[in-house]
C-alpha cells in the first residue's frame, strides 16, 4: 500500500500546528541539542541552524505520518461501521446476556 | 588514546571510519573541528533546506485543503452516516 492512498485525500487534513508535527519536531529539535552534547558544543547556543533544521524535518515527517494516522483509522472505522450495518442484530442496544 | 583505539577496534571500525561521532573519534581519521569560524556551507545548506522543507509543508497544507473541499463540493449530500 503507499504511503498515504488517493482516498485519504478526501479526509480533512490536520491543521498546520499538530499533535504529531509538535512531537516530532520537539524530538527533533531535542536530537539536535544532544547532538550538541555529544560534541562538547554548548547546548542551547551552538549550532542554531543545525537545530531549525532538524525542528523543521521533524515538523515535515510529523506532518506527513499524522496524515497516514488519520487515514488508517478512518479506513477501520468506515469497516467498522459497516459491519455493524451488516449485523444489526448483534448490536441493539437491550440485549439479554 | 588507548581508549579511543579500543573504541574503534570494539565497533569494528577501520581507517575509513567517518568522523562525527564524539565515541568513536580516532585521531588517525578526524581532524579537529574548528569552532572559530562558522561552517558557512553548512549554515547555507542548513538553513535553505529548512526554508525549502517549509515552504513545502505549507503548500502542502493548502494543496491538500484544496482538494478536500473539491471532494466535498463533488460529493455533496450523498452520504450522511459515513464519517
Amino acid at each position: 500500500m503507499a504511503f498515504l492512498p488517493d482516498e485519504s485525500r478526501s479526509l480533512p487534513p490536520p491543521p498546520l500546528l499538530n499533535k504529531g508535527s509538535v512531537w516530532l519536531g520537539f524530538v527533533g529539535w531535542l536530537s539536535a541539542l544532544a547532538d550538541n552534547a555529544f560534541n562538547r558544543r554548548p547546548i542551547l547556543r551552538a549550532g542554531v541552524h543545525r537545530q531549525i533544521l532538524f525542528t523543521t524535518v521533524g515538523y515535515f515527517v510529523g506532518y506527513q505520518l499524522l496524515k497516514r494516522a488519520e487515514y488508517v483509522h478512518a479506513k477501520v472505522d468506515r469497516e467498522m461501521f459497516e459491519y455493524m450495518r451488516h449485523h444489526p442484530a448483534d448490536f441493539q442496544p437491550t440485549g439479554t446476556w | 588514546m588507548a581508549a579511543a583505539l579500543r573504541a574503534v577496534r570494539r565497533w569494528g571500525l577501520v581507517a575509513a571510519a567517518p568522523p562525527g561521532l564524539a565515541f568513536t573519534r580516532s585521531a588517525f581519521v578526524v581532524k579537529k573541528a574548528n569552532y572559530a569560524q562558522p561552517n558557512w556551507l553548512g549554515v547555507g545548506l542548513a538553513l535553505w533546506t529548512s526554508a525549502a522543507l517549509w515552504a513545502l509543508l505549507i503548500r502542502q497544507h493548502n494543496e491538500d485543503i484544496m482538494e478536500y473541499e473539491r471532494r466535498k463540493q463533488a460529493k455533496g449530500r450523498k452520504c450522511t452516516r459515513c464519517s
